[in-house]
């Protein structure tokens, strides 16, 4: 399925503690990101992300470029405020939402498929600065698609959540579980299918590709 | 012409092997012994080091103790003499290391025992080193590796002297100067070139070049410098783990994979590609890729460089792989 996380920035600090004041998102609600292979409910708080939309099959020319300008915003926002001296975070990882998700899986059309890939970022990063990155990397003739890259909070409040691991196409059977568990608790799936990449589908071994599989859920009528 | 093999990589090494075992005694600087094989001075001591199975440092250590052995056996010099001659500086350190490697005091072993220290390659002090008696250590597993062809790259880069452990805040600086004007858009390479072995060099004179590749437009600024890295045939495999065992990796593919490739290596310092963020990546899934650049190929490609009797049992070699950089 999807594929693609371009390459990021890849600072070699080998054995070198994170200093105390750089935020690491997904240490900070280490709760909303602990999901196991048995799925549970977790509620997530809001989050802000640095999002673009697109549509078309993940790994073809409008998705790459979509990444591309995603990772390129990411890294220069966050580069421009540590040169300023304001307050370091990681880049997360590559997160995207999937509407057109349904019954465990996406249509047999890759051409159809409509997505949202994220990057979660610290609240204090504020619009003004993505507007900035995006005129910095036009200038320099790498802001191919930049303009569509935008800050938005989500607000997903109850999900069911589990690790899938393994090739995306497989996704349906973790998918199965969860909905299971929700059931079991008086819940049922609603909303918009999320999934967090935890590892590179370019060169881990499809078996092997970690993804946290996340879906919100609503109250059984 | 014909592609070289693991024959031809083990005749190399044997003037060094002799020249070694001629002058334990003496210094001997690694420029000397890359000249005496002609490897490169950037590789020949992870390709010695990966074919014996011991550093040269180490080789040398072991020498002296054999050496050692057959003199506490044959002559009548004291302990303390052949301690020294072995190059150690006192009675207590001779000991020690004796008796790790042969399970008892010099003093007791004068009576008895046998004078070899047990080694992958076979090598040992004694006369008339030959290729059939050179074992080259083989690894335990196969290593994934693929020759690409590249084209030159330009690349902006910050120079790190000193410890590789350390080279993170030079990152941080390049990474920072480069991000605030847009230089990360568009996914660029995130390479290093390692100018000196860590098992070689001293820490605090370790040359590290952290590197983004740029384009044309790019213009040299507040320290940061331009390179091109050389075009041409690389050799690459993908190391997967902590930034801190990529020695090990390093030895494996220039010591056991190169020299049964049927290939050589250019004078020229091998490269290493970032593929993930370390900050956001768990060690252990970190992935690094390293290309070691060839020389043209003599003619086309072979199969069957492989030959009997160099395999060598596992056991030896975890002792040896423990020590990553």
């Amino acid at each position: 399925m999807k594929t693609a996380t371009k390459s990021e920035a890849k600072v070699k600090s080998a054995g070198k503690p994170k200093p105390a004041d750089k935020l690491d998102l997904y240490s900070k609600y280490s709760k909303e990101y602990a999901a196991s292979t048995t799925p549970a409910l977790v509620t997530i708080s809001p989050a802000t992300y640095l999002s673009i939309s697109g549509k078309g099959a993940p790994g073809g020319p409008a998705f790459t470029e979509a990444i591309g300008a995603l990772y390129g915003v990411a890294f220069t926002v966050k580069m421009t405020r540590k040169f300023g001296g304001k307050r370091d975070y990681v880049v997360s990882k590559l997160e995207g939402r999937w509407p057109c998700f349904k019954e465990g899986e996406l249509p047999g059309d890759k051409e159809q498929w409509i997505w949202q890939m994220m990057i979660r970022t610290p609240d204090f990063v504020k619009e003004q600065e993505i507007r900035q990155a995006v005129a910095v990397l036009e200038k320099r003739g790498k802001g191919t698609g930049a303009d569509r890259v935008q800050l938005e909070t989500i607000d997903e409040g109850l999900c069911v959540q589990a690790l899938h691991v393994g090739p995306y196409e497989k996704e349906r059977e973790t998918m199965c579980k969860m909905g299971t568990l929700a059931e079991s608790k008086g819940f049922k799936l609603s909303g918009v299918h999320h999934e967090i990449y935890l590892s590179d589908p370019r060169r881990v071994a499809p078996e092997k590709l970690k993804t946290i599989l996340r879906h919100p859920v609503e109250p059984e009528d | 012409m014909r592609s070289v093999t693991l024959q031809d990589y083990k005749r190399r090494i044997l003037p060094v092997l002799s020249h070694i075992q001629d002058h334990l005694d003496d210094r001997l600087p690694l420029n000397d012994l890359a000249a005496l094989a002609c490897f490169s001075p950037y590789h020949f001591h992870r390709i010695f080091t990966g074919m014996v199975g011991e550093s040269v440092k180490e080789y040398v250590r072991r020498l002296r103790l054999e050496r050692a052995a057959g003199r506490l056996r044959a002559g009548s010099k004291s302990v303390v003499e052949i301690a020294f001659e072995a190059g150690y500086e006192s009675h207590e350190a001779f000991s020690r290391s004796f008796k790790v490697v042969f399970g008892t005091s010099p003093t007791q072993f004068r009576r008895t025992r046998q004078e070899q220290i047990a080694s992958a390659s076979g090598l040992h002090f004694r006369p008339g080193i030959t290729v059939r008696r050179f074992r080259a250590v083989r690894g335990g597993k196969s290593m994934n590796v693929e020759i690409q062809q590249l084209r030159p790259m330009r690349v902006a880069y910050l120079r790190h002297i000193g410890p590789y452990n350390a080279v993170g805040s030079t990152w941080d600086r390049l990474l920072t100067m480069m991000g605030k004007d847009g230089y990360l858009g568009g996914s660029p390479m995130m390479l290093g070139i390692c100018h000196d072995d860590p098992e070689v060099t001293p820490p605090s004179r370790i040359r590290y070049d952290a590197c983004i590749e740029v384009d044309d437009r790019f213009k040299p600024a507040e320290g940061i410098q331009v390179q091109v890295v050389a075009g041409g045939e690389y050799a690459r495999t993908t190391h997967t783990g902590p930034y801190n065992n990529l020695g090990k990796t390093y030895m494996e593919f220039l010591g056991h994979w190169l020299p049964r490739s049927g290939r050589e290596l250019r004078d020229a310092p091998c490269f290493e590609v970032y593929l993930n963020d370390p900050q956001s990546t768990p060690p252990e899934e970190l992935l690094t890729d390293i290309y070691a650049p060839l020389m043209e190929h003599p003619s086309a490609p072979e199969r069957g460089h492989y030959e009997d009797g160099d395999e060598v049992r596992g056991k030896s070699e975890v002792s040896r792989e423990a020590k990553a950089r």
